[in-house]
Parts: C-alpha cells; sequence; structure tokens
C-alpha cells in the first residue's frame, strides 16, 4: 500500500475547516453509523466502515479506497449522523463527498448516480415532468410546474465539466 | 406579509403532487403567501453532490439567485431541496474560494450569487405560526396514534440547518400534537429511512427500514407522520411491493401536511389520499 501525497492534499483542502486530522478514530462515527450496524461482521472485515475510510484518506491511501469493493464509498446513505456525533466536529460527509466524487471520475458510481445526473442534464429535474402527472395536478387544483431553463442548466454542467462524467 | 418562493422540487411536483395540493391548502388556512418560479432541481444532495460536488453548489446557488432577484425567501416542501439550498448558502458565505468559483461559472449565464435571502423548510414556518395552525383545527385528530419521522435532511448537519435539535427533533411532534392526533415515541425517532443506500444496496437499505418500522410498531403507533417526499415514498411504496413488510406492518404514512389539512376539515378526496400505496386496512381509511 502507497501513499499518495496529491491524494492527501486534496483531502485536506476539500475539508473546509481541515480538522479531519485531528481524528483519533474514536470509532463513534462507525459505532452510530446505520450502514455499518447492518452491514459488518462481528469481525469488522467487511462491510461499510466510516471510521476506516476517514483513516485511509488522511493517511493517503488511495489505493486502499478506490481499488476496494464499491460498498468501501458507496455503502454511505448520507444521513448525517456521523457529522453531528464526531468528538472532533469533523464533517465527515464532506469527504465522503469528495471520495464519490473521485469514484464517479473513475466510473465507479453506482448506476442510480449516473441516471439521476443525465437526467438533471437532459431536462434540469432529477425527476422529469410526464403527462400523467401533469393531467393530476390538473385533477387537484395545481398550477403547472414553471418550466425552468434547461439551456442554463446545461451549460453551466458544461463548464464545470460534469458532462464529461456522464456515462 | 411575507411572500415565500415556493420550492415543491422534482419529487412532489413531477411524482408526488397530492402532497403539494394539501401543502398549498394548509398555508391558504395559515396565510401564508407563495408564488412560483422556475426553478431547476435543488439538486439533490444525496445523488448529484455524490456526482460533482461543484455542480451541486453551482445549480443550488443558481436557483437561489432566481429567488434573490425577486428578494423573497425560498419555502420548500422537502427535506433535500432544504437541505441543499441552505448547504450551499452555508458553504457559500464561510468559503469565499468556493463563491469565488461559482460566481465565475454563473456569471457565463449573467447570474451572481450574493447571499441576500434564506431558506426555510416549512415545518419551521408552520412552528413560527402554530396559534394559527392550531385555530384553524375544526376536526381534531383524535384516536390517531403517531410515530414521527421528521427525516435526516431536516436537521442535520445542524450548522447548516439551524432548525431542530439533531438527533432528538421536536417541531414534527408539537405539529401533530396541534393537529389533535397523540404522539408516540420509540426508540428510533432519528434513525435514517435507508433511501440513499438502497439505491446500490437494497439489503442495507431494507435492513435499516426494517429497523425504523419495528421499533414504531412496538411503540404501538397506528400511523407514521412525515416531512420528506424521500422518506414518504420508500416507506409509502416499500411497504406494498415487499411481501414481508406488508405482512409485518402496514402502518400508514401521512405527510405532516395532509394530516393537518384532514384536522383542517378537508376531505380526503380533495387531497388525494387515496394516491397513497400503504392504505388498504389501515386507520386512514376512514379518514
Amino acid at each position: 500500500m502507497s501513499i499518495d501525497f496529491e491524494f492527501r492534499k486534496q483531502v485536506m483542502d476539500f475539508h473546509v475547516h481541515d480538522v479531519i486530522k485531528y481524528c483519533y478514530q474514536c470509532s463513534r462515527c462507525t459505532d452510530n453509523c446505520p450502514v455499518a450496524a447492518v452491514s459488518m461482521d462481528f469481525y469488522t472485515t467487511t462491510g461499510y466502515n466510516p471510521r476506516s475510510n476517514i483513516l485511509n484518506a488522511l493517511l493517503g491511501y488511495k489505493d486502499a479506497i478506490f481499488d476496494a469493493d464499491p460498498l468501501t464509498i458507496w455503502g454511505c446513505t448520507v444521513c448525517d449522523t456521523c457529522d453531528e456525533l464526531c468528538p472532533q466536529n469533523i464533517e465527515l460527509t464532506e469527504i465522503f463527498t469528495f471520495l464519490k466524487n473521485e469514484s464517479t471520475k473513475l466510473g465507479k458510481a453506482p448506476d442510480s448516480i449516473y441516471g439521476q445526473a443525465q437526467a438533471i442534464f437532459d431536462s434540469a429535474k432529477a425527476i422529469p415532468s410526464q403527462p400523467a402527472i401533469e393531467r393530476r395536478r390538473e385533477q387537484l387544483g395545481l398550477p403547472a410546474v414553471e418550466a425552468p431553463n434547461l439551456e442554463d442548466v446545461q451549460s453551466l454542467l458544461k463548464a464545470i465539466g460534469a458532462d464529461k462524467k456522464l456515462k | 406579509m411575507t411572500e415565500y418562493k415556493m420550492f415543491e422540487g422534482c419529487t412532489i411536483g413531477n411524482r408526488i403532487p397530492f402532497i403539494e395540493a394539501a401543502s398549498r391548502k394548509v398555508f391558504e388556512k395559515v396565510n401564508i403567501e407563495t408564488s412560483d418560479a422556475p426553478f431547476s432541481c435543488c439538486p439533490d444532495p444525496t445523488g448529484m453532490k455524490s456526482f460533482d460536488n461543484d455542480a451541486w453548489l453551482t445549480l443550488g446557488a443558481m436557483n437561489l439567485c432566481l429567488a434573490e432577484a425577486e428578494g423573497k425567501d425560498i419555502i420548500s416542501l422537502c427535506n433535500g431541496c432544504t437541505n441543499t439550498l441552505r448547504g450551499v448558502r452555508y458553504q457559500l458565505k464561510h468559503d469565499n474560494l468556493k463563491k469565488e468559483k461559482v460566481n465565475a461559472e454563473l456569471s457565463k449565464i449573467g447570474k451572481e450569487y450574493k447571499g441576500t435571502i434564506d431558506v426555510r423548510h416549512f415545518v419551521d414556518v408552520l412552528k413560527e405560526n402554530i396559534d394559527k395552525v392550531k385555530a384553524a383545527v375544526t376536526k381534531p385528530l383524535t384516536g390517531l396514534k403517531v410515530a414521527c419521522h421528521p427525516g435526516c435532511h431536516y436537521m442535520r448537519p445542524a450548522e447548516w440547518m439551524e432548525s431542530d435539535d439533531p438527533m432528538r427533533p421536536t417541531t414534527l411532534k408539537k405539529l401533530v400534537e396541534a393537529s389533535g392526533a397523540s404522539v408516540v415515541d420509540y426508540d428510533e425517532l432519528a434513525l435514517c429511512c435507508g433511501n440513499a443506500v438502497a439505491g446500490a444496496y437494497p439489503e442495507h437499505g431494507d435492513a435499516i427500514l426494517n429497523k425504523k418500522l419495528d421499533s414504531i410498531k412496538k411503540a404501538g403507533a397506528n400511523c407514521i407522520v412525515v416531512n420528506c417526499p424521500a422518506c414518504f415514498q420508500r416507506m409509502d411504496s416499500e411497504q406494498l411491493t415487499q411481501k414481508t413488510l406488508k405482512q409485518l406492518y402496514s402502518i400508514p404514512i401521512l405527510y405532516v401536511t395532509e394530516l393537518l389539512a384532514l384536522a383542517m376539515g378537508y376531505s380526503a378526496d380533495e387531497i388525494g389520499l387515496k394516491f397513497h400505496r400503504t392504505r388498504r386496512g389501515t386507520v386512514i381509511e376512514n379518514l
């Protein structure tokens, strides 16, 4: 396992308050993680483990994160519980966002992630409008949903380069 | 009177609009004025943020710009949308590098994010108007035993949301009590519904949902009240489509604005209660 210093720097830079370096591996994140609770085995050799993600990210062990089972990254359900309970006030979910963004670039994200981004690129909505729902809105006495500016959304996504990550 | 820009979001607007219908009716009774705007997807704090954080920040800021142009605060009907819009607002306020980067992108479509407006979750606005809510209740829902599920993104992370206790939330309970229903406490109040992990790992998402529903059933609730469309859809649909969950639980789900609309005298037909999936043989059939 080798240390990737560039990756380590990216992790530090992504974390707004840079307190990730104060992690002392107390495991409060993993102990209170709802996914860890249902996915880990007794000896914690498999399953989703936020504590070890923080350790590997902090030490720059890039391969240990991205070459492992995708559950290592994508097991996070974004409930933000670890953020609240961390005694060092580390915004763990922000670090996990960075890991997910990198995994997406490598083409290793779950299909649902690419699918939603594609829908937003194509229609400016994660869930596009459908004729049946439009009729239902009318029946319920609701106004039509105002159409977003798709051209603006697409120009922004292209300017950022997010369109290149689509499959 | 403050007028808010209505942010109904993709899920409510384009999939379960009956929740928007109930919400608009309740707002009318409580004198909360709203107007619409051509918002895009917020975008999703669990999906698009995981796909590309810069895209999340920029599209979020673009939506904030639309409300900013009219000098009006946003009222959101959805936990996810509130989380994104408040999260973007928080990060751009506390990180100048991010703000400069986002504004450099926005300038390409002729916009600039300044940070002059606020984003409110509708539950917080209703709580501020709790006396008006109580005054509008004409048909108290006594007999309903409600387990509250506020969902993760209404109150976490606390720095972004500034709404409620992040692990022991109380706002939703107060609104449910205002309807005349009684609140049943249960152990797993702050537990996630498992929605975001269920996309890639349904077995883990389902195990979490099972734990939640089990705790609710043990506490003796006959109804679950939520304030998030993702949690709503997950709990409402999975109990219909998954045989084990259906046999074990079949506990109906109500959006808090549906509960309040019913207590304010609207009929089940007027708010489209028939579009719920988990309802047969449950208490909501009699409402």
